[in-house]
Protein backbone atom coordinates (compact mmCIF):
# COMPACT_ATOMS: atom_id res chain seq x y z
CA UNK A 1 0.00 0.00 0.00
CA UNK A 2 1.64 2.95 -1.37
CA UNK A 3 1.66 6.35 0.48
CA UNK A 4 -2.01 8.50 -0.53
CA UNK A 5 0.32 11.38 -0.12
CA UNK A 6 -0.14 12.41 -3.49
CA UNK A 7 -3.58 12.77 -4.19
CA UNK A 8 -3.45 16.52 -2.80
CA UNK A 9 -1.15 17.48 -5.44
CA UNK A 10 -2.60 19.24 -8.96
CA UNK A 11 -1.98 16.20 -10.67
CA UNK A 12 -3.65 13.95 -8.10
CA UNK A 13 -7.00 16.73 -7.74
CA UNK A 14 -7.03 16.62 -11.34
CA UNK A 15 -7.38 13.27 -11.65
CA UNK A 16 -9.89 12.99 -8.65
CA UNK A 17 -12.03 15.35 -10.48
CA UNK A 18 -12.62 13.90 -13.79
CA UNK A 19 -13.21 10.79 -11.94
CA UNK A 20 -15.75 12.56 -9.86
CA UNK A 21 -17.50 13.76 -13.10
CA UNK A 22 -16.97 10.28 -14.66
CA UNK A 23 -19.39 9.14 -11.35
CA UNK A 24 -21.81 11.73 -11.99
CA UNK A 25 -22.26 10.91 -15.71
CA UNK A 26 -22.62 6.81 -14.48
CA UNK A 27 -19.91 6.30 -16.72
CA UNK A 28 -17.79 4.52 -13.84
CA UNK A 29 -18.68 3.36 -10.31
CA UNK A 30 -17.48 4.68 -7.15
CA UNK A 31 -15.42 1.45 -6.97
CA UNK A 32 -14.11 1.46 -9.95
CA UNK A 33 -12.63 5.50 -8.88
CA UNK A 34 -11.49 4.08 -5.89
CA UNK A 35 -9.17 0.92 -7.86
CA UNK A 36 -7.93 4.52 -9.97
CA UNK A 37 -6.59 6.45 -7.14
CA UNK A 38 -5.05 3.27 -5.55
CA UNK A 39 -3.42 2.55 -9.32
CA UNK A 40 -2.64 5.84 -9.30
CA UNK A 41 -0.61 5.89 -5.57
CA UNK A 42 1.53 3.32 -6.86
CA UNK A 43 2.10 5.00 -9.89
CA UNK A 44 3.01 8.18 -8.59
CA UNK A 45 5.33 6.60 -5.89
CA UNK A 46 7.21 4.63 -8.16
CA UNK A 47 8.00 7.46 -10.53
CA UNK A 48 8.77 10.28 -8.03
CA UNK A 49 11.46 7.02 -6.47
CA UNK A 50 12.74 5.84 -10.12
CA UNK A 51 12.15 8.32 -12.65
CA UNK A 52 12.84 11.76 -11.18
CA UNK A 53 16.55 13.33 -10.41
CA UNK A 54 16.14 17.04 -10.33
CA UNK A 55 17.42 18.35 -7.11
CA UNK A 56 16.20 21.39 -5.47
CA UNK A 57 17.45 23.20 -2.31
CA UNK A 58 15.45 25.40 -0.54
CA UNK A 59 16.32 27.86 1.92
CA UNK A 60 13.77 29.58 4.79
CA UNK A 61 12.84 30.22 8.28
CA UNK A 62 10.69 27.79 10.54
CA UNK A 63 7.23 28.74 11.83
CA UNK A 64 6.38 25.59 13.06
CA UNK A 65 6.60 22.14 13.20
CA UNK A 66 4.52 18.65 14.26
CA UNK A 67 5.89 14.68 14.22
CA UNK A 68 2.64 12.24 14.50
CA UNK A 69 2.42 9.01 12.76
CA UNK A 70 5.56 9.27 11.32
CA UNK A 71 4.86 11.91 9.33
CA UNK A 72 6.32 15.68 9.41
CA UNK A 73 4.66 18.68 8.67
CA UNK A 74 6.71 21.74 8.25
CA UNK A 75 5.38 25.61 8.23
CA UNK A 76 8.43 27.80 6.81
CA UNK A 77 8.22 31.46 6.19
CA UNK A 78 10.74 33.82 3.73
CA UNK A 79 11.34 30.34 1.84
CA UNK A 80 13.80 30.28 -1.45
CA UNK A 81 13.26 27.38 -3.87
CA UNK A 82 16.72 27.27 -5.70
CA UNK A 83 16.97 25.04 -8.42
CA UNK A 84 20.09 25.31 -11.07
CA UNK A 85 18.77 26.93 -13.11
CA UNK A 86 16.34 29.34 -11.14
CA UNK A 87 15.34 31.00 -8.09
CA UNK A 88 11.42 31.35 -6.33
CA UNK A 89 10.82 33.21 -3.49
CA UNK A 90 7.48 32.39 -1.06
CA UNK A 91 6.65 33.98 1.77
CA UNK A 92 4.87 30.86 3.44
CA UNK A 93 5.24 27.22 2.51
CA UNK A 94 3.88 23.73 4.46
CA UNK A 95 5.51 20.93 4.07
CA UNK A 96 4.11 17.32 4.66
CA UNK A 97 6.59 14.57 4.22
CA UNK A 98 6.44 10.80 4.90
CA UNK A 99 9.10 8.58 5.55
CA UNK A 100 11.70 8.14 2.37
CA UNK A 101 11.86 4.02 3.49
CA UNK A 102 9.60 1.90 1.84
CA UNK A 103 7.29 1.12 4.85
CA UNK A 104 3.43 1.31 3.21
CA UNK A 105 1.16 2.71 5.53
CA UNK A 106 -1.22 4.83 3.68
CA UNK A 107 -0.89 8.42 5.17
CA UNK A 108 -2.51 11.06 3.96
CA UNK B 1 31.29 29.33 68.20
CA UNK B 2 32.03 26.74 66.34
CA UNK B 3 29.09 26.42 64.49
CA UNK B 4 29.95 26.66 60.63
CA UNK B 5 28.96 22.93 59.99
CA UNK B 6 25.66 23.36 62.18
CA UNK B 7 24.12 25.68 60.73
CA UNK B 8 22.19 25.78 57.60
CA UNK B 9 24.53 27.88 55.47
CA UNK B 10 21.78 29.79 53.16
CA UNK B 11 18.27 30.73 53.65
CA UNK B 12 17.56 30.49 49.61
CA UNK B 13 19.44 33.06 48.95
CA UNK B 14 21.69 33.90 46.33
CA UNK B 15 24.73 35.50 48.42
CA UNK B 16 27.93 33.78 48.33
CA UNK B 17 28.09 31.55 51.47
CA UNK B 18 29.28 32.83 54.92
CA UNK B 19 28.80 36.46 54.25
CA UNK B 20 24.61 36.70 54.72
CA UNK B 21 23.92 35.17 58.04
CA UNK B 22 24.22 37.66 60.34
CA UNK B 23 26.01 36.53 63.88
CA UNK B 24 28.10 33.34 61.94
CA UNK B 25 31.13 33.14 62.71
CA UNK B 26 32.45 32.54 59.13
CA UNK B 27 35.87 32.19 59.83
CA UNK B 28 37.11 29.36 61.65
CA UNK B 29 40.36 28.33 62.49
CA UNK B 30 39.80 24.35 62.89
CA UNK B 31 38.89 24.51 59.12
CA UNK B 32 40.45 22.79 57.46
CA UNK B 33 41.92 23.80 54.30
CA UNK B 34 40.79 22.80 51.31
CA UNK B 35 38.44 20.06 53.11
CA UNK B 36 36.05 20.46 50.40
CA UNK B 37 33.25 20.27 52.63
CA UNK B 38 32.68 23.77 53.95
CA UNK B 39 33.91 26.68 52.81
CA UNK B 40 36.75 28.78 53.28
CA UNK B 41 36.33 31.96 55.23
CA UNK B 42 36.32 35.00 52.86
CA UNK B 43 35.25 38.64 52.87
CA UNK B 44 33.15 39.23 50.11
CA UNK B 45 33.97 41.91 47.41
CA UNK B 46 31.45 41.63 44.57
CA UNK B 47 28.28 43.57 44.68
CA UNK B 48 26.16 41.08 45.70
CA UNK B 49 27.47 40.76 49.21
CA UNK B 50 28.29 44.24 49.47
CA UNK B 51 25.14 44.86 48.72
CA UNK B 52 23.79 42.93 51.20
CA UNK B 53 26.29 43.92 53.65
CA UNK B 54 25.11 47.11 53.49
CA UNK B 55 21.80 46.23 54.21
CA UNK B 56 22.88 43.54 57.12
CA UNK B 57 24.69 46.98 58.75
CA UNK B 58 21.60 48.55 58.55
CA UNK B 59 19.71 45.66 59.85
CA UNK B 60 22.73 45.74 62.93
CA UNK B 61 21.99 48.90 63.95
CA UNK B 62 18.30 48.50 63.85
CA UNK B 63 19.12 45.24 66.24
CA UNK B 64 22.17 46.94 68.15
CA UNK B 65 19.31 49.62 69.58
CA UNK B 66 17.32 46.08 70.28
CA UNK B 67 20.01 44.31 72.11
CA UNK B 68 18.77 41.09 72.84
CA UNK B 69 17.10 41.17 69.15
CA UNK B 70 15.24 37.47 68.04
CA UNK B 71 17.49 36.49 65.53
CA UNK B 72 14.85 34.75 63.37
CA UNK B 73 12.80 38.34 63.21
CA UNK B 74 15.56 39.84 61.76
CA UNK B 75 16.94 37.28 59.47
CA UNK B 76 13.31 37.19 58.43
CA UNK B 77 14.01 41.08 56.59
CA UNK B 78 17.24 39.89 55.31
CA UNK B 79 16.55 40.99 51.73
CA UNK B 80 16.25 38.29 48.95
CA UNK B 81 18.01 39.71 45.83
CA UNK B 82 17.03 36.78 43.72
CA UNK B 83 13.59 35.32 43.71
CA UNK B 84 13.58 31.96 44.19
CA UNK B 85 10.67 29.32 43.79
CA UNK B 86 12.09 27.40 46.34
CA UNK B 87 11.27 27.29 50.59
CA UNK B 88 13.05 30.31 52.72
CA UNK B 89 14.66 28.02 55.16
CA UNK B 90 15.08 29.97 58.60
CA UNK B 91 17.63 29.15 61.21
CA UNK B 92 17.19 26.21 62.83
CA UNK B 93 15.02 26.98 66.25
CA UNK B 94 17.86 24.86 68.02
CA UNK B 95 20.39 28.33 67.35
CA UNK B 96 20.69 30.75 69.59
CA UNK B 97 22.09 34.22 68.04
CA UNK B 98 25.63 33.85 67.56
CA UNK B 99 26.00 38.02 69.16
CA UNK B 100 24.58 37.61 72.42
CA UNK B 101 24.24 40.53 73.92
CA UNK B 102 27.69 41.12 75.31
CA UNK B 103 28.70 44.88 75.11
CA UNK B 104 32.24 43.87 73.60
CA UNK B 105 30.50 42.03 70.98
CA UNK B 106 31.19 43.88 67.86
CA UNK B 107 27.55 43.91 66.02
CA UNK B 108 29.39 45.14 62.46
CA UNK B 109 28.47 42.07 60.49
CA UNK B 110 31.38 39.48 60.59
CA UNK B 111 34.26 40.86 58.89
CA UNK B 112 37.12 38.23 60.22
CA UNK B 113 39.60 39.40 61.97
CA UNK B 114 42.15 38.37 59.03
CA UNK B 115 40.53 36.82 56.26
CA UNK B 116 41.89 33.98 54.89
CA UNK B 117 41.31 34.61 51.41
CA UNK B 118 39.54 36.94 49.44
CA UNK B 119 35.73 35.90 47.65
CA UNK B 120 36.44 35.34 44.12
CA UNK B 121 34.12 38.12 42.69
CA UNK B 122 33.24 36.03 39.92
CA UNK B 123 29.54 34.82 39.69
CA UNK B 124 28.85 31.26 38.07
CA UNK B 125 25.61 31.79 35.51
CA UNK B 126 23.09 30.20 35.33
CA UNK B 127 22.70 27.50 32.38
CA UNK B 128 20.00 25.27 32.24
CA UNK B 129 17.17 24.27 34.71
CA UNK B 130 15.37 21.27 34.69
CA UNK B 131 11.86 21.23 36.88
CA UNK B 132 8.99 19.42 36.77
CA UNK B 133 4.84 20.21 37.51
CA UNK B 134 2.02 17.62 37.39
CA UNK B 135 -0.99 18.61 35.34
CA UNK B 136 -3.47 16.60 37.49
CA UNK B 137 -5.11 14.75 34.38
CA UNK B 138 -4.38 11.84 32.02
CA UNK B 139 -3.73 13.32 28.45
CA UNK B 140 -3.97 12.00 25.10
CA UNK B 141 -0.79 12.38 23.53
CA UNK B 142 -2.21 11.73 20.36
CA UNK B 143 -4.21 14.63 20.02
CA UNK B 144 -2.32 16.86 21.78
CA UNK B 145 0.42 15.96 19.05
CA UNK B 146 -1.70 16.78 16.47
CA UNK B 147 -3.52 20.16 17.54
CA UNK B 148 -0.42 21.62 19.23
CA UNK B 149 2.17 23.40 17.40
CA UNK B 150 5.88 22.46 17.59
CA UNK B 151 5.40 19.31 18.89
CA UNK B 152 6.85 15.66 17.93
CA UNK B 153 5.41 12.60 19.05
CA UNK B 154 7.07 9.05 18.02
CA UNK B 155 5.63 6.41 20.55
CA UNK B 156 7.54 3.76 19.67
CA UNK B 157 10.70 5.51 20.11
CA UNK B 158 9.68 7.04 23.74
CA UNK B 159 6.53 7.95 25.20
CA UNK B 160 6.08 11.12 25.66
CA UNK B 161 5.57 14.83 23.40
CA UNK B 162 8.34 16.89 23.01
CA UNK B 163 6.89 20.07 22.98
CA UNK B 164 9.22 23.73 22.54
CA UNK B 165 8.34 27.13 22.93
CA UNK B 166 10.45 30.03 21.70
CA UNK B 167 10.15 32.24 24.71
CA UNK B 168 11.48 30.99 27.24
CA UNK B 169 13.29 29.18 25.15
CA UNK B 170 12.24 25.94 26.76
CA UNK B 171 11.52 22.35 25.73
CA UNK B 172 8.56 20.25 27.80
CA UNK B 173 7.96 16.67 27.45
CA UNK B 174 4.64 15.84 28.24
CA UNK B 175 3.66 12.55 29.48
CA UNK B 176 0.44 10.39 29.27
CA UNK B 177 -0.40 10.32 33.07
CA UNK B 178 -0.13 14.60 32.83
CA UNK B 179 3.20 14.85 34.18
CA UNK B 180 5.63 17.18 32.55
CA UNK B 181 9.58 18.18 32.82
CA UNK B 182 11.00 21.36 31.55
CA UNK B 183 13.85 21.97 30.52
CA UNK B 184 16.41 24.71 28.97
CA UNK B 185 15.37 27.89 31.07
CA UNK B 186 18.25 29.98 32.58
CA UNK B 187 16.55 31.22 35.49
CA UNK B 188 14.13 29.63 37.83
CA UNK B 189 11.44 32.14 37.37
CA UNK B 190 11.61 31.31 33.87
CA UNK B 191 11.66 27.81 34.10
CA UNK B 192 8.57 28.02 35.86
CA UNK B 193 7.39 30.31 33.44
CA UNK B 194 7.45 28.19 30.45
CA UNK B 195 6.06 25.31 32.58
CA UNK B 196 2.97 27.98 32.94
CA UNK B 197 3.01 28.12 29.18
CA UNK B 198 2.86 24.56 28.14
CA UNK B 199 0.02 23.94 30.61
CA UNK B 200 -1.96 26.44 29.00
CA UNK B 201 -1.74 25.16 25.95
CA UNK B 202 -2.48 21.92 27.10
CA UNK B 203 -5.09 23.42 28.94
CA UNK B 204 -6.48 25.07 25.68
CA UNK B 205 -6.35 21.82 23.93
CA UNK B 206 -9.63 21.34 25.90
CA UNK B 207 -7.90 18.97 28.82
CA UNK B 208 -8.60 20.35 32.45
CA UNK B 209 -4.77 21.16 33.46
CA UNK B 210 -3.76 21.95 36.67
CA UNK B 211 -0.13 23.48 37.82
CA UNK B 212 0.41 21.00 41.08
CA UNK B 213 3.80 20.48 42.53
CA UNK B 214 5.96 22.26 40.10
CA UNK B 215 9.54 21.79 41.53
CA UNK B 216 12.86 22.52 39.96
CA UNK B 217 14.96 19.46 39.96
CA UNK B 218 18.16 20.26 38.72
CA UNK B 219 20.29 23.88 37.97
CA UNK B 220 23.44 23.75 35.97
CA UNK B 221 25.72 26.74 35.93
CA UNK B 222 29.02 27.49 34.98
CA UNK B 223 32.00 30.19 34.83
CA UNK B 224 35.64 31.03 34.49
CA UNK B 225 38.04 31.06 36.98
CA UNK B 226 40.52 33.26 34.04
CA UNK B 227 43.43 30.87 34.90
CA UNK B 228 44.81 27.01 34.20
CA UNK B 229 44.41 24.55 36.52
CA UNK B 230 47.00 21.65 37.17
CA UNK B 231 44.01 18.77 37.27
CA UNK B 232 46.56 16.12 37.98
CA UNK B 233 47.98 17.86 41.41
CA UNK B 234 43.84 18.74 42.45
CA UNK B 235 43.31 15.02 42.08
CA UNK B 236 45.98 13.90 43.70
CA UNK B 237 45.31 15.69 46.80
CA UNK B 238 41.30 15.72 46.28
CA UNK B 239 41.17 12.19 45.67
CA UNK B 240 38.00 11.13 47.61
CA UNK B 241 36.06 14.17 45.81
CA UNK B 242 37.92 13.98 42.61
CA UNK B 243 38.06 11.85 39.68
CA UNK B 244 40.31 12.38 36.49
CA UNK B 245 40.04 10.31 33.51
CA UNK B 246 41.92 12.62 30.71
CA UNK B 247 41.46 9.82 28.39
CA UNK B 248 37.86 9.20 28.69
CA UNK B 249 37.13 12.92 29.71
CA UNK B 250 38.99 15.80 29.56
CA UNK B 251 37.19 17.40 32.59
CA UNK B 252 38.15 16.58 36.53
CA UNK B 253 34.51 15.47 38.22
CA UNK B 254 34.45 17.02 41.44
CA UNK B 255 32.02 15.85 43.91
CA UNK B 256 31.42 18.17 46.67
CA UNK B 257 30.14 16.98 49.62
CA UNK B 258 28.34 19.81 50.85
CA UNK B 259 26.78 21.45 49.08
CA UNK B 260 25.84 17.83 47.04
CA UNK B 261 27.06 19.40 43.97
CA UNK B 262 29.12 17.92 41.14
CA UNK B 263 31.68 20.35 39.58
CA UNK B 264 33.40 19.50 35.96
CA UNK B 265 37.10 21.76 36.56
CA UNK B 266 39.02 21.88 33.11
CA UNK B 267 42.39 22.75 32.46
CA UNK B 268 41.28 26.00 31.45
CA UNK B 269 39.86 27.37 33.80
CA UNK B 270 36.40 27.23 33.25
CA UNK B 271 34.72 25.16 35.40
CA UNK B 272 30.79 23.71 34.90
CA UNK B 273 28.38 22.59 38.37
CA UNK B 274 25.40 21.08 38.48
CA UNK B 275 23.03 19.06 40.84
CA UNK B 276 21.58 22.03 42.85
CA UNK B 277 18.12 22.20 43.94
CA UNK B 278 18.53 26.14 44.29
CA UNK B 279 21.12 28.35 42.69
CA UNK B 280 22.48 29.26 46.29
CA UNK B 281 24.26 26.05 46.36
CA UNK B 282 25.79 26.71 42.86
CA UNK B 283 27.18 29.77 44.34
CA UNK B 284 28.37 27.76 47.47
CA UNK B 285 30.16 25.47 45.82
CA UNK B 286 31.62 27.85 43.48
CA UNK B 287 32.74 29.85 46.74
CA UNK B 288 34.11 26.76 47.92
CA UNK B 289 36.26 24.76 44.95
CA UNK B 290 37.41 29.09 43.87
CA UNK B 291 40.59 29.06 46.82
CA UNK B 292 41.33 25.55 46.33
CA UNK B 293 41.52 26.21 42.30
CA UNK B 294 43.87 29.21 43.00
CA UNK B 295 46.46 26.92 44.89
CA UNK B 296 46.37 24.38 41.73
CA UNK B 297 47.19 27.64 39.32
CA UNK B 298 49.17 26.47 36.55
CA UNK B 299 51.82 28.76 36.62
CA UNK B 300 53.68 27.86 33.28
Amino acid sequence: MAYQLYRNTTLGNSLQESLDELIQTQQITPQLALQVLLQFDKAINTALANRVCNRVNFKGSLNTYRFCDNVWTFVLNDVEFREVTDLVKVDKVKIVACDGKNTGNAAE
Amino acid sequence: MEQNNSLPPFQGLASPQGAMTPGMPIFSPMMPYGSGLTPQPVTNTNSLSLLEEQQRQQQQQQQASAQQAGVPGGLGQTPQLYHSQTVTTTTLPGNTPLYTATPLTPMTPITPATPASESSGIVPQLQNIVSTVNLGCKLDLKTIALRARNAEYNPKRFAAVIMRIREPRTTALIFSSGKMVCTGAKSEEQSRLAARKYARVVQKLGFPAKFLDFKIQNMVGSCDVKFPIRLEGLVLTHQQFSSYEPELFPGLIYRMIKPRIVLLIFVSGKVVLTGAKVRGEIYEAFENIYPILKGFRKTT
